[in-house]
């Protein structure tokens, strides 16, 4: 293996496509990823996101286009020789090897020394505190303990990457969190490049540098967690990210900064454009943007359906007179009963305007090209 | 309190029926096994005599098994050839199955679904109606009448179910292992080696159980195929110690034959029967 723990690799991908048969899998991608940087890549399920890493694995064959780390060209090599490790969602580990076995079976193949061997095992486990394990079989040990030792396994590989599959999927509620928070501080430590495949928002935002946003095999937008929430490119990502999710409504652009929403008519900051006057449009609007207010011009008029109280804040669902569903979140403890009128206003920096067909309306002065 | 009583009679009569029904279950498939050993141990001439009672009434003999010993070559040449074959078989049916196994499983090539159909759509033809080509097959590769031709032939008729077996166990192991594997640096075969077979290891043991006892008490080929009295197997000798000198059977000797074969089959099956109940079984649950 080559590089220390500490080397900072960055990939990169070159036109990359993946087809099984006929069906296109990923369709002429390409990405850099900064040395050291942490990204992950998010996407429902069958966007293509797991082939990509094992891609960059190289445990699943690149249909064309080329794959580099560190500058190599790793496309044709074998996963062993690519620099990186991986730690997938089953764990993965050996089930008739103890911890100390599982950690060391990669070292042995590639013929380090027995004291040096022991010596990586050693750091590896005083590392993710799995020292006291060292000696049981994967079954005699927990989900969390199991998770730990799969990235000990990845660790003492010494990588110049992490390629992270759905790690934390088949872990409770609870012990996902830790584990993501000892995963962001790995990174702190060693400092690597790390992949991380995950359908969690949370994960995503959280953990990441920054986000990939993929469907069907195509990259729908790239950016920091902040770009990606609150800049989205098109009508996908911004349903995609967020919990609970963006809510779209039918509008129609109207003249002097205007749009009209069922009867109301909301300003917006600036002129769109790529738009004229009288085009349908569609309305994203956060959840947290909304607030219930008084009966305004520029409010939506909406009936309760029902809320969910959550503690912190509540949930309240209603319904525009076109049918149209909307959720709130609403901090204030106010409770709305099924089937009360409220008036919902929203911030005009905070509405987000897409074309019919989902692309991006930005205002004439915030225009910037779509990325990638 | 009367209420209680009855409940504990009901409890003790289902226990005694199901024990009860238990022990006769067990006797049944032991009396058979228990009479051959018992008449086994009888002297030649008390052998002959009506079966009952079971036990040798002159006391305890090992006559029936000195003349076992005696028997043509003796009975370590017929044991000798009996354990080549059988070990052969269980050799080569494991490692050819094991290899195949993994291919099917693993990997993809053009008509494997069909290749796999084909080989286990042979165990429709029954075996008794190839013989004659099998004979001839052997006789022009100039294995007829040898031990390694007989293995060839029983490895032949083991491949089926044992890729079968193989196939299945190598599908119960989830891909990831293997990937994790290969991420790790491990070759292809040190992923079949390291990795892969001891995880496939009940359905080796299963497919090594099926061979050794299908070659161990095999007759027909070995009967037909063997025609050198220095190269007959178990149970060839038994059916010729069973055809006597003279119209006279000795039964002392042929019992003591048949204890002798089924000992190796029971310490086999008793031993490994922990990793053969979970070969048949994998897959069936997470």
């Amino acid at each position: 293996m080559t590089g220390s723990i500490h080397e900072k690799a960055k990939i990169e991908l070159r036109d990359v496509r993946k087809s099984f048969g006929a069906v296109n899998v990923i369709q002429g991608l390409d990405l850099t990823i900064e040395g050291g940087e942490f990204v992950v890549f998010v996407g429902p399920s069958g966007c293509g996101k797991s082939t990509l890493l094992r891609m960059i694995a190289g445990l699943e064959d690149v249909t064309s286009g080329d794959i580099l780390i560190a500058g190599r060209d790793v496309t044709d090599l074998d996963p062993s020789r690519r620099g990186i490790a991986m730690v997938f969602q089953s764990y993965a580990l050996y089930p008739h090897m103890n911890v100390r076995e599982n950690l060391s079976f990669g070292l042995e193949m590639a013929k380090t020394p027995r004291d040096e061997i022991e010596r990586q095992v050693q750091a590896a486990a005083q590392i993710l505190k799995i020292e006291p394990l060292l000696d049981r079989r994967p079954g005699q040990l927990s989900g969390g303990q199991r998770q730990r030792v799969a990235i000990g396994r990845a660790i003492v590989r010494k990588p110049l990457a992490f390629l992270f599959d759905e790690p934390l999927s088949n872990l409770d509620a609870e012990l996902r969190v830790s584990m993501r928070i000892e995963i962001a501080r790995l990174h702190r430590e060693l400092g690597n490049t790390m992949i991380y495949v995950t359908h969690d928002q949370t994960e995503a935002m959280t953990l990441s540098d920054r986000i990939v946003v993929l469907r069907d095999g195509v990259i729908e937008q790239v950016g920091t967690p902040r770009e990606v929430y609150e800049d989205p490119n098109n009508l996908f990502v911004a349903g995609f990210i967020g919990s609970p999710r963006m809510n779209f409504v039918d509008a129609v652009y109207m003249a002097k900064n205007h749009i009209g929403v069922a009867d109301a008519v909301m300003p917006i900051p600036q002129p769109l454009i790529g738009i004229s006057e009288g085009e349908n449009v569609k309305l994203g609007i956060r959840p947290e943007h909304l607030t219930v207010g008084d009966r305004r011009k520029d409010a939506l008029r909406v009936k309760v359906d029902f809320s969910e109280y959550l503690g912190s804040t509540r949930y309240i669902y209603c319904y525009l007179p076109s049918g149209e569903m909307l959720t709130v979140e609403q901090r204030d403890g106010r409770y709305f009963s099924p089937g009360e009128e409220a008036w919902l206003s929203c911030e005009p920096e905070c509405l987000r305007l897409f074309t019919a067909d989902g692309r991006r309306l930005r205002p004439a002065a915030l225009h910037v090209e779509a990325t990638p | 309190m009367s209420a209680r009583r009855s409940a504990s009679a009901r409890h003790l009569f289902a226990s005694l029926r199901y024990n009860g029904l238990g022990i006769i279950a067990a006797f049944l498939f032991l009396a058979p096994l228990a009479w051959s050993v018992l008449v086994s141990f009888k002297p030649s001439v008390e052998a002959r005599q009506p079966p009952l009672p079971p036990w040798p009434v002159g006391g305890f003999s090992v006559q029936s098994y000195e003349n076992l010993a005696k028997y043509g070559a003796g009975i370590w040449t017929y044991t000798g050839n009996s354990l080549t074959v059988a070990l052969a078989t269980v050799v080569a049916s494991v490692v050819v199955s094991l290899l195949a196994g993994y291919g099917f499983s693993r990997f993809h090539f053009p008509f494997k679904n069909v290749l796999f159909v084909l080989i286990i759509s042979t165990v429709m033809i029954p075996f008794q109606s190839i013989l004659t080509p099998l004979f001839l097959i052997l006789t022009k590769l100039g294995l007829q009448n040898t031990l390694t031709g007989i293995v060839l032939v029983y490895v032949t008729l083991q491949l089926p179910f044992s890729i079968f077996m193989m196939r299945n166990a190598f599908d119960a192991v989830p891909k990831e292992i293997e990937d994790a594997a290969r991420v790790d640096g491990a070759s292809i075969f040190a992923v079949l080696y390291r990795i892969m077979l001891p995880l496939v290891l009940p359905g080796v043991v299963t497919v090594a159980i099926f061979a050794f006892l299908a070659s161990w008490n095999e007759f027909l080929a070995a009967l037909i195929l063997l025609t050198d009295q220095n190269k007959y197997t178990l149970p060839v000798l038994m059916a010729a110690v069973r055809s006597g000198q003279f119209g006279t059977i000795d039964w002392g000797a042929v019992q003591s034959g048949v204890t002798l074969m089924m000992a190796p089959c029971l310490v086999l099956f008793l031993g490994l029967q922990r990793y053969y109940i979970r070969g048949l079984t994998a897959g069936a649950v997470k």
